[in-house]
């Protein structure tokens, strides 16, 4: 008697594929290939001002990314990034010294801001994990909620500016040969590795994305993981709102716009599935380092302006592509 | 003889029920440290029922559970574990996207030590983990990741955490293996059997399998459950295979209530299929069914009958082999194609794959064969509702309601409508029930078989696959039984037909 064997035999090809296309090795050697090719189309993308500005570029989508990956890992979507940095950034900035208001309380308006993002969050969280409702809408709520704190918080003034010198040189300012902005951008993404691999949290949430029954079943705080998953997306999409502000020397509703566009595309591309269980905040971030190269070596290759937009959509449809390859299936559900 | 210690398990008159249906009746079972018992009985008998009982994903409706002396009553799978319940399913229950370790020891990283400070000590959680291993002696690196290892080797990570977790509890604890053997090969097999030889020395072990020859060699003693009561409880010493397949089935004759050979074989089948296979589900089918002819293919769970059941109506991909309908090779097979050459699919998950909960009757019958129900991209929805309304008269659906949302209707109905969207066509050819009396109670199987038969005497070809052998005897007029992957025997129930032939039939299965 024997029992089919075939497929233990010959190894899944598709499972040695996908591995070979989504690994950090795979990604790492597209980057390079993207750098080469740029360097080649204009010598000035490779300079060290230019490297710098990449990293200042980069800090910002980075912070969100650690967040959105947490919350894609677990098959949940976070749309709220762009409103929460809108509303941290906005209190923020009146909390600090600015040129619009007496309002400043010093360091005391980072945990204000701070704090914003988290309960924008833990709310984002509670209504999704409590009230079953999906995270796609949830977090399309708490988006637009983030705005209209902002656009109150603005009214109809003028945009404030930030009038402390420190503050503004504060992300462009080099320390070791990196700006500051990195450094906090890589000590999130540091916070966000050891987050991920080494906490319960962590190993939890990609449990909750790889099957969400098996982890209830087994005894899994599913509830409380997603809660604390979409919190903590809160807070450091409020950490990259201040960040934006702090760049851009004023503060503005709109200092998320066009995030979203960079970092779910950057999580997918690093190989987060959007199903959830598959990928980390590593390959995400060299996702998100990607595309902010992609952009700024289509902008120094001399790419019309006009043509970016497309150019840019189209390179990015023909990495997901490539991302998304080894997973058809006859009666795969892509949603 | 009196024992000092308590026995592991002890079940009296557990009893659970699904409506109508007795899944579990009355059954008492007591298990003791050191014995492995097997557990057999046919597909429906009532096994699955008292394992999810046992692993507290089901309450039993009636009667005590004991474990380890103590009067217990599961709210869930925690407290199963807790009390010392493990189960490795015959569905894994394994994150496969983690690492072996992590899926070993996940249930107890509460525990001191595992992790410092809120951080996981991967460097402990790997070595408690190839501890766990190496007690049972399966070699796997505690870092591979699950989704990477062939399927013997999850069922050893499977075997491995319930260990790890029940043996954080105090008391002997209890090992339910469901169908462990159902895909492994020869090798692996007597890989598991060391395996539960070792389980003995610090556990109870139940074993659940469709295979005799199997239980008498690992088991001490074997429990045969039919209809959902055990029909035997005797120790595997001097027991033959014959005496366990008597229990396994009915003694009073099928009842057969289809008249037989009443239709002619026309020359050309409505389908064939010819050395079709597929890597590690099945392999060189062949077989033919006419206009007006019911086959049905039985067999254990796992050998390959629901795959070729998908594959014939291309909802999988074949490797090899030819599908002819009404005599014309197909290529390119699909379902999109198969629906358009006549073919109609019924299958085992109702809910899942057979119909849209939140659509309304109407709605769900007109999804296939919109037919009189469409004109150009418009649809008609007063021509819907009336083809929706013959199908509820004709089956006698209840509630008589065609725009209620079909999620709303008990099983049996679901049942009438979901047969309904496919029979409601003018081309219909062959007709592929996978499993379509499941959970249905005795009034509304009679319905649905009258459907069956009905579609039969208009020409259709059926091909089906029963929950029960006698469910195939009841109907089919060709009986192709399927073990591991291949057909092992067919049968002309037209000329043959017995209590003998039963309990053969059951014996080619295992």
């Amino acid at each position: 008697m024997t029992a089919p064997t075939a497929d233990r035999q010959t190894p899944d090809m598709r499972l040695i594929l996908s591995r070979l296309r989504l690994g950090p090795v795979g990604l790492i050697a597209a980057l390079a290939v993207l750098i080469l090719v740029f360097s080649f189309l204009n010598p000035r993308f490779a300079s060290i001002e230019n490297l710098q500005n990449v990293l200042f570029q980069v800090s910002v989508p980075l912070i969100i990314v650690v967040g959105t990956t947490l919350v894609i890992q677990m098959g949940s979507i976070d749309l709220a990034p762009e409103g929460i940095m809108g509303a941290a950034g906005m209190a923020w900035i009146l909390l600090s010294p600015n040129s619009r208001l007496d309002s400043d309380i010093g360091l005391w308006a980072w945990p204000v801001a701070l704090g914003l993002g988290l309960g924008l969050g833990l709310v984002t969280g509670l209504i999704y994990a409590k009230l079953k409702v999906p995270s796609f809408v949830v977090t399309l709520g708490t988006w637009y909620v983030g705005l209209g704190i902002a656009i109150l918080l603005y009214g109809n003034d003028l945009l404030p500016s930030l009038t402390s010198e420190g503050l503004a040189r504060w992300p462009t300012q080099v320390t070791l040969g990196l700006p500051n902005s990195f450094w906090l951008a890589a000590f999130v993404l540091a916070g966000g590795v050891l987050l991920s691999h080494y906490t319960h949290l962590g190993r939890g949430l990609m449990a909750i994305g790889n099957n969400e029954g098996i982890a209830r079943s087994s005894g899994m705080k599913v509830d409380l993981l997603k809660i604390a998953a979409f919190t903590i997306a809160g807070v450091l999409s409020a950490l990259a709102g201040i960040l934006a502000t702090m760049q851009l020397g004023s503060g503005s509703p709109d200092i998320g716009f066009g995030q979203l566009f960079t970092v779910i595309p950057a999580a997918v591309i690093g190989g987060t599935a959007l199903s959830g269980g598959e990928g980390g905040v590593m390959r995400s971030a060299l996702g998100v380092v990607l595309l902010v190269i992609l952009n700024n070596g289509l902008v120094l290759a001399g790419v019309d302006p006009d043509y970016q937009s497309g150019v840019f959509g189209t390179l990015l449809l023909v990495a997901i592509i490539a991302v998304a390859w080894p997973q058809r299936g006859r009666l795969k559900v892509a949603k | 003889m009196t024992h000092p210690i308590p026995p592991v398990l002890k079940l009296t008159n557990i009893s659970r029920s699904f409506g109508p249906i007795k899944a579990v009746q009355s059954v008492s079972l007591e298990l003791r440290r050191g014995e492995v018992i097997g557990l057999t009985g046919e597909n429906g008998a009532g096994k699955s029922t008292l394992l999810k009982i046992l692993a507290g994903i089901e309450r039993p409706d009636e009667g005590q559970m004991e474990i380890n002396g103590k009067v217990v009553q599961f709210r869930g799978p925690n407290d199963a574990l807790k009390a010392g319940v493990g189960v490795v399913h015959q569905e894994q229950s394994l994150f496969t996207n983690l690492t072996v370790a992590e899926n070993i020891e996940h249930q107890n990283l509460d525990r001191r030590g595992l992790s410092r400070f809120g951080l996981q000590d991967w460097g402990r959680i790997n070595r408690d983990a190839a501890a766990v291993l190496d007690k049972i002696g399966v070699r796997l690196s505690p870092k591979a990741r699950v989704g990477d290892l062939s399927f013997v080797d999850r069922q050893m990570v499977e075997i491995a955490r319930a260990i790890s977790v029940v043996s954080t509890s105090s008391g002997t604890p209890l090992i339910i293996l469901d169908e462990p053997t159902a895909v492994l090969e020869r090798a692996e097999v007597e890989v598991l059997e060391r395996e539960i030889l070792k389980l003995k020395k610090f556990a109870a072990v139940i074993f659940v399998s469709h295979r005799l020859d199997e239980i008498l060699r690992i088991c001490d003693r074997v429990v045969v459950m039919r209809h959902g009561a055990l029909t035997r409880d005797t120790s595997t010493t001097g027991i033959t295979k014959g005496e366990l397949f008597n229990a396994m089935v009915d003694e009073t004759p099928v009842q057969v209530s289809r008249k037989r050979a009443a239709q002619a074989r026309t020359n050309t089948p409505a389908l064939e299929v010819r050395g079709l296979t597929s890597a590690g589900r099945f392999r060189d089918i062949s077989f033919a069914v006419h206009p007006g002819q019911i086959v049905a293919l039985v067999g254990t769970n796992g050998s390959g009958r629901g795959a070729l059941a998908r594959a014939i109506f291309g909802a999988e991909t074949c490797d090899a082999g030819t599908i002819e309908v009404g005599g014309t090779p197909v290529s390119h097979w699909s379902i999109g194609r198969a629906v358009a050459a006549g073919l109609a699919y019924v299958p085992a998950e109702r809910k899942v794959e057979g119909m849209i909960g939140g659509y309304s009757g109407t709605r769900n019958i007109a999804l296939v064969h919109p037919g009189q129900g469409r004109a150009g991209p418009f649809l008609r929805p007063r021509r819907m509702a009336k083809v929706a309304q013959d199908w509820f008269d004709r089956l006698d659906v209840s509630p008589n309601d065609i725009s209620k949302p079909l999620g709303q209707f008990s099983g049996g109905n679901q049942q009438k409508v979901v047969l309904a969207k496919w029979l409601n066509s003018s081309n219909l050819k062959v007709l592929i029930l996978d499993h379509p009396l499941r959970g249905l109670d005795v009034g509304v199987s009679q319905a649905v078989n009258a459907q069956i038969r009905a579609a039969c005497a208009n020409g259709t070809a059926v091909l089906m696959i029963p929950d029960t052998i006698e469910e195939a005897l009841d109907l089919a007029d060709d009986m192709l039984v399927m073990r591991d992957g291949v057909i092992s025997a067919t049968h002309d129930l037209n000329n043959t037909h017995d209590q003998h032939a039963l309990k053969d039939i059951v014996a080619e299965m295992v």
